[in-house]
């Protein structure tokens, strides 16, 4: 209990979180506004509930001071009386809402694709990442689709949400205002990221508080229920300060650097485009098979001979991954995957393709002698450890 | 169709205390008298059972839900425990059919059929002066409908469980590989039953009411009822044909609400909330009615502004079919549509603050006794009012672009549904429980149980508001740490609400076995269920009661020495009547 | 016309109830078909008509959400529904519609028997209805099991094939529908022959008006059959005209069915009014892909292009396993993203979700006219028992208006099902 306290300190104690879009403040006033209006119409139905029930209270069979049965004035007041309240509340309402639902014009587009269970923003040029990344101060609105159920975009920092709804664009804008600060160096983020590999672990955005490229940001969750984990399709924003700062970092993702290693790339592809979320690299069963070890095999599928797992099962499973749905154990898949088709480029594909060979490639292992296959994998261990695990040019 | 007014000089003189032995628990025998029985008291206690069995599955659901959320990454389900249970589930799975089984047994097998169907089938025809509901084997075929729709949903449960939530979203339910085709079978077997029902009460209040019982001389528990009947006959049926259609696009694909087939899934959920949204008043408008009559026996004093209360039901009924869209704000339907379905949402709040004004009125200046019933309907008021007025937060579209979905809802609609109908449900339970088995509970026993419910209910559901105002989404297996502290304090309510609720449970248990007889009007009632024996006789009443005012406690006194209460001779004119008439067409003859 | 029925039934019924209305409980009072909890006939007789009343207010209401998704999904695409609606037999619609009206006529006329302990007359009158009513899904078999064999089923399972619109082979669904109709007019007919030997006046009586409701089935299969091939010819040949005028360019399509040989050459006919269903919606959305699709399945439906045929035949399994085994679109295989949906348009799942409605509203209608078969051969045997009289035909006057709401309902179905133009 007296963590819980602890907690409650001045700055945690507001009931909301940081105020941070031009529309937070509307919001914020108007619920402050009705929270006021409750408490004046609720303490003295409190007051009077408790006070009558205890001043009033008498033995058994004394009859009640009064048989009043009704008062038309009183109850014509008290019906009609705050009616003109909640015209106010309506009116603030609907306005701060038609503010959210006029976008302007020329507002920065961001395309977003919500999976289950993850996010990916579309900055253009086939810059797809998880986090969202926008400029403070100039409108930003994101086009939204979803490839399998219904997801929702919710940043409560914004103090906006908007359904996905798979079949239809739905469109959201806000105007962030508050940037975020870079609070870790480079040299900070590159030893926690080597960290991390050695771990197996993947950054830790509520411990450390800053994104792997040392921004603090805003929470953004998925709030519409879809699925296994739901709880985990979070992601987050980052407010930059100028439209530079913004491009900058966009293209620092914009495609394999001239020197990293498809193995690598397909790595950080791996990580950012959401194959984390269904596929392991540590051989447990999670929504998709596992990559460890899996190049090479052969990979029972769903209504058809075993395949091997070969560059042209990954890249058709990629693009189309309906139609060789594997088998484990006797138990297949669910075919949920959505298609990646038109999203990821020849490179790309490539670059996962040369990760999931990196994690064992049982051809090589069917050649060589077993020793030679654990060299194999070493060398390819190796490999990546070469590569920068995240660049930050 | 309407009964008339009574004529004048029609009153009789005996107090109407029948003097039968036997009751409707004793006069026949066999587990066979019961499964087969067409006397609503006994369905009734059928229903008051099984909806009772539906909440303890529920609420140790909950539970779970609470003590799993305890910590961050949760700590019950990703135990050893439930692994074993569920090998091949991941601990967000098991999550997510709990809190889906959680929210469709509450809803469609407890709060809907609790108050009209249990309570409701025992006390309307009583209240009513009638002899049984008008169609007694609709209504034995209404509770094996809910049976059958129980029986759907366990095997739901134990089959690949269920974890769409209870609103059935399309294209979740149409992809998902739990049993869904199960449980919205269960579903839909459940809206039959709920109409039935429904239709039940609208029959019998129009047409068996008995000469002098006036619309507006009939309790407000039935007017409540009167209006939930007619929520449930109109909106329910849309409710069997979505769920229908929802089977069909699991089996066939027919496209109307899976977009992969060109179907739209926003259209699924206007014909969701169609029905939905009124359900939550089919489960709410009851416990206004129990909350009238409890507050004005146990303050014995009229009830202030009958005819408000009465006519605001039927407002809330008719003005329930017009607000679904205020839970589909942020799914993308038009601007205009959203602030007009806003602005519809605003009016419910105003008959629903009317009834709340005249039940605090009601307690002025009257005699309250602080019995545990009249406790629970404070505590009724306390809640509701809060839940209310939360409400308007949600209503409001620029709060509700950042409260929708949170758990500032979860907490409202808990607040409704769970301070609203639970409490008054139980209130109403301790009321009536006397009339039902003829016999008293231990009064320190369900005071203590309406403290600890109090006292656990708000523990657990206070800190939901401030955890979605600060952004906490619902349905979340695992959250965000800074959310902790807020969620740790809901789970210590929540066990002090659980344990409260047994404390209910073994008080009314304990009534049984050791319990002292019950008098016929143990609170000083004016209503006609206290003017026959407790348990009641099988056909209700000896002979015709008398239809007096509901609301007049003058002539009813407390004698010492008789240690009970006892209507005193009316000072008005008394003419006996030797043959009660039938009909006021009869009568005015 | 129900409203009508309730306004007489009153009108006739309140004087004679009088006579109970004067003890109040006392089951000794009470006659045998009065319930222990009425005091009064007339009370009960109120009490089932107004359960009956909001009985039927559900039924509209549950009706009234098909209705709903009807008008959402006409609204969204008025084309596809004008183009699957001729692929709907006006001649057999109307039939079902005039056979429906005229059991409304006697099962109205029956009510008044009933009132009228009329007790020879109100059998014959509930043995019509029922024989109407088996009519009904006599011609709707037809209809159905035609339409099966297209493969005109909703979306999931739509497997309508323009190029092929005769599959050959497959279940023959008509008898699997005529079947379990077939075994019980059997048994009905074993009931009368046994009854009539064991001098079972009863129930010979009760079984012999069900033979004639039960193979009145069967009259309706074959008026159905009847009208479905003659009325064939100029029925698709108005179709044709009327689509080839808006869809000019594939007028050619039809040469392509003539490759075929089929029994009935009317039917090709229907080419082109599937490829307007088709091709419609898509104008505006519809791009490369799903269009290079069409082409090539146009091309394979050539006997001698084999390796196009191949092509097709790898695309169809490919998008069989991914649909579970479900065949529903060459052109989903691809990209089973929804979010592309706009721009590759699903054919067959727009066209199948007229067919959807269709199925939902008829197949739910069909399932009410078999609850009021249950019933009304109930009252039949009833009132073959003699069962009602003056003061209590309530049973007859409900079922009536059931009745009556069954059929108001198939009254709004035709037009908006059959009659798109």
């Amino acid at each position: 209990m007296m963590s819980l306290l602890g907690d409650y300190t001045s700055s945690k104690l507001s009931v909301f979180p940081k105020s941070a879009s031009s529309f937070s403040g509307e919001s914020d006033w108007v619920f402050h506004f009705i929270s006021i209006v409750c408490v004046v119409f609720f303490v003295p139905i409190a007051v009077a509930l408790f006070g009558f029930a205890w001043k009033y209270r008498k033995a058994k069979g004394e009859p009640a001071d009064s048989q009043t049965d009704h008062n038309t004035t009183l109850e014509l007041v008290w019906s009609i009386g705050p009616s003109f309240l909640l015209v106010v509340m309506f009116y603030f309402g609907a306005r701060g809402y038609l503010d959210m639902r006029s976008i302007p014009e020329g507002a920065y587009n961001v395309g977003v694709d919500a999976y289950k269970w993850g996010w990916g923003m579309n900055y253009g040029n086939g810059v797809i990442h998880p986090e969202l990344h926008v400029v403070a101060g100039e409108p930003t609105k994101l086009t939204m689709t979803s490839k399998d159920v219904i997801h929702s975009l919710y940043i409560p920092a914004f103090r906006v949400k908007k359904d996905i709804v798979p079949g239809r664009f739905n469109y959201i804008w806000f105007k962030a205002m508050e940037p975020s600060e870079k609070v870790m160096s480079d040299e900070e983020l590159k030893q926690l990221a080597a960290k991390d590999k050695e771990e197996n672990l993947s950054w830790n955005y509520d411990e450390r508080q800053c994104t792997p490229d040392g921004y603090t940001f805003y929470d953004l969750y998925c709030a519409e229920y879809c699925g296994t984990n739901h709880s985990e399709m979070q992601t987050v924003v980052v407010v930059h300060e100028t439209q530079e700062e913004l491009d900058a970092w966009i293209k620092q993702y914009s495609s394999r650097g001239p020197d990293e290693s498809p193995a690598a790339y397909g790595a950080k592809l791996y990580e950012r485009r959401g194959c984390k979320s269904c596929h392991s690299i540590d051989g447990t069963r999670m929504v998709g098979p596992s990559y460890q070890g899996s190049f090479g095999t052969m990979r029972e599928i769903v209504g058809g001979d075993p395949v091997k797992v070969d560059e042209n099962y990954i890249r058709e499973s990629i693009l189309n991954p309906k139609a060789k749905v594997a088998i484990q154990q006797g138990v297949a898949y669910q075919p949920v995957m959505p298609s990646y088709k038109g999203q990821l480029s020849d490179d790309d594909i490539y670059s996962l393709i040369e990760f999931i060979k990196s994690l064992g490639d049982a051809s090589a292992a069917e050649e060589a002698s077993e020793s030679a296959a654990d060299e194999a994998a070493e060398t390819a261990a190796a490999e990546d450890a070469d590569a920068e695990p995240v660049s930050v040019e | 169709m309407s009964a008339g007014s009574v004529p004048s000089g029609y009153e009789v003189k005996d107090p109407g205390y029948p003097t039968s032995q036997e009751n409707y628990l004793t006069n026949s025998k066999g587990i066979l008298s019961w499964a087969f029985t067409l006397d609503h008291k006994r369905i009734g206690m059928m229903y008051l059972i099984g909806v009772s069995t539906a909440f303890l599955l529920g609420g140790l659901l909950a539970l779970g839900i609470r003590l799993h959320l305890f910590a961050p990454d949760g700590i019950l389900f990703n135990n050893g425990l439930f692994q074993w249970l569920a090998p091949d589930k991941a601990p967000n799975d098991i999550y997510n059919q709990v809190f889906t089984l959680h929210g469709a047994i509450m809803v469609f097998l407890f709060i809907i059929p609790s108050i009209p169907a249990a309570l409701g089938n025992f006390l309307v025809p009583v209240m009513l002066g009638a002899k049984d509901v008008a169609f007694p084997r609709l209504n034995l075929s209404s509770f094996y409908l809910w049976v059958g729709g129980a029986v759907f949903f366990v095997m739901a449960l134990l089959a690949s469980g269920l974890d769409t939530g209870w609103t059935f979203y399309t294209p979740y339910s149409t992809t998902t590989d739990s049993s869904v085709i199960l449980a919205t079978t269960g579903a839909f077997i459940l809206g039959f039953s709920s109409i039935f029902t429904g239709l039940n009460f609208i029959v019998t209040i129009n047409t068996m009411r008995p000469p002098g019982m006036t619309w507006f001389r009939m309790p407000l528990f039935l007017w409540a009822t009167y209006s939930t009947s007619i929520i449930q006959v109109l909106a329910t049926p849309v409710l069997g044909i979505t769920l229908l259609l929802l089977i069909a696009e699991r089996t066939m694909h027919i496209g109307i609400f899976d977009p992969e087939y060109n179907g739209d899934p926003v259209t699924f959920q206007h014909f969701f909330w169609f029905y939905s949204h009124p359900a939550v008043y089919i489960m709410i408008l009851p416990a206004f009615g129990i909350i009238s009559e409890l507050i004005s026996v146990h303050s014995h004093k009229r009830i202030f502004g009958y005819r408000f209360i009465a006519y605001s039901s039927i407002a809330i009924a008719l003005l329930s079919f017009i607000v679904w869209g205020h839970h589909m704000f942020t799914s993308g339907m038009s601007p205009i549509t959203t602030i007009i379905f806003s602005a519809l949402t605003f009016t419910v709040s105003v008959p629903s603050a009317i009834k709340v004004f005249n039940w605090v009125a009601t307690m002025f200046k009257g005699s309250i006794s602080l019995t545990t019933p009249m406790v629970y309907a404070i505590a009724f008021i306390f809640l509701f009012t809060i839940g209310g007025l939360t409400g308007l937060h949600l209503g409001t579209l620029a709060t509700d672009m950042h409260l929708h979905d949170t758990y500032f809802v979860v907490a409202h609609f808990h607040y409704v549904m769970v301070g609203g109908t639970v409490v008054s449900f139980l209130g109403g339970v301790f009321h009536w429980w006397p009339k039902m088995v003829g016999k008293m509970y231990s009064e320190a026993g369900g005071l203590i149980s309406a403290a600890l419910v109090f006292i656990g209910f708000n523990l657990t559901f206070l800190p939901q508001f401030i955890l979605g105002s600060r952004g906490m989404p619902r349905r979340y297996a695992t959250y965000d740490p800074e959310f902790a502290p807020l969620h740790q304090m809901s789970t210590y309510g929540a066990l002090i609400l659980g344990v409260g609720l047994f404390v209910a449970l073994f008080v009314l248990i304990m009534s049984l076995i050791n319990g002292k007889k019950a008098p016929a009007n143990p609170w000083g009632g004016a209503t006609l269920e206290w003017n026959c024996t407790s348990p009641p006789p099988f056909y209700n009443f000896e002979r015709a009661p008398v239809v007096g005012d509901p609301y007049e406690f003058g002539d009813i006194r407390w004698d010492t020495e008789l240690d009970r209460y006892v209507k005193v001779e009316p000072e008005r004119e008394v003419v006996p009547s030797e043959t009660p008439a039938e009909t006021p067409a009869h009568a005015g003859e | 016309m129900a409203t009508t029925d309730a306004g007489l039934v009153s009108d006739a019924h309140e004087q004679p109830g009088h006579g109970h209305s004067d003890h109040g409980h006392g089951d000794h009072d009470h006659p045998s078909y009065l319930a222990h909890h009425f005091d009064t006939p007339e009370q009960q007789f109120d009490s089932g008509k107004l359960g009956m009343w909001l009985f039927l207010v559900t039924e509209v209401l549950f009706f009234s959400g098909m209705f709903c998704a009807y008008a959402i999904f006409r609204a969204w695409r008025p084309e596809v529904f004008e183009g699957c609606s001729q692929f709907l037999n006006t001649k057999l619609g109307a039939i079902n519609t005039g056979v429906l009206l005229f059991s409304s006529f006697t099962m109205a006329w029956g009510v008044r028997c009933a009132q009228k302990e009329q007790h020879k007359l109100l059998t014959v009158m509930l043995a019509t209805t029922l024989s109407c009513a088996t009519i009904f899904l006599g011609v709707k078999a037809i209809e159905y099991s035609h339409k099966w064999h297209l493969g005109l089923l909703p979306a999931g399972l739509f497997s309508y094939d323009p190029s092929n619109p005769h599959p050959v082979g497959g279940p023959n669904y008509l008898a699997y529908i005529c079947a379990p109709f077939a075994i019980i007019t059997a048994g009905v007919a074993v009931w009368l022959v046994v009854s009539f030997l064991r001098g079972a006046k009863f129930q010979f009586e009760c079984a012999k008006p069900l033979l004639v409701v039960c193979l009145c089935f069967f009259v309706g299969v074959g008026l159905g059959t009847i009208l479905e091939s003659g009325g064939e010819e100029g029925h698709h040949e108005g179709d044709h005209a009327a689509v080839a005028a808006v869809e000019g360019e594939h007028g050619g399509a039809a040469e392509h069915g003539e490759e075929h040989s089929h029994e009935k050459e009317g039917e090709h006919a229907e080419e082109p009014a599937a490829d307007a269903v088709v091709d419609l919606p898509a104008a505006g959305a519809m791009v490369n892909e799903s269009a290079d699709l069409a082409v090539i399945e146009r091309l394979a439906s050539d006997a001698t292009n084999t390796g196009l045929q191949d092509e097709l035949a790898a695309r169809r399994a490919q998008s069989q396993q991914s649909a579970g085994g479900i065949l529903y679109d060459v052109t989903d295989d691809t990209s089973a993203t929804i979010a592309s949906a706009p721009e590759d348009v699903l054919r067959p799942s727009r066209a199948g979700v007229f067919f959807s409605i269709y199925y939902c509203m008829t197949g739910i209608h069909a399932i009410h006219i078999l609850a009021g078969i249950g019933v009304l051969v109930w009252l039949l045997v009833r009132s073959i028992r003699q069962d009602f009289n003056r003061n209590y035909f309530g049973p007859v006057d409900y079922v009536g208006l059931y009745w009556h709401i069954v059929d108001m309902i198939w009254i709004y179905l035709f037009p908006l099902m059959y009659l798109i133009r």
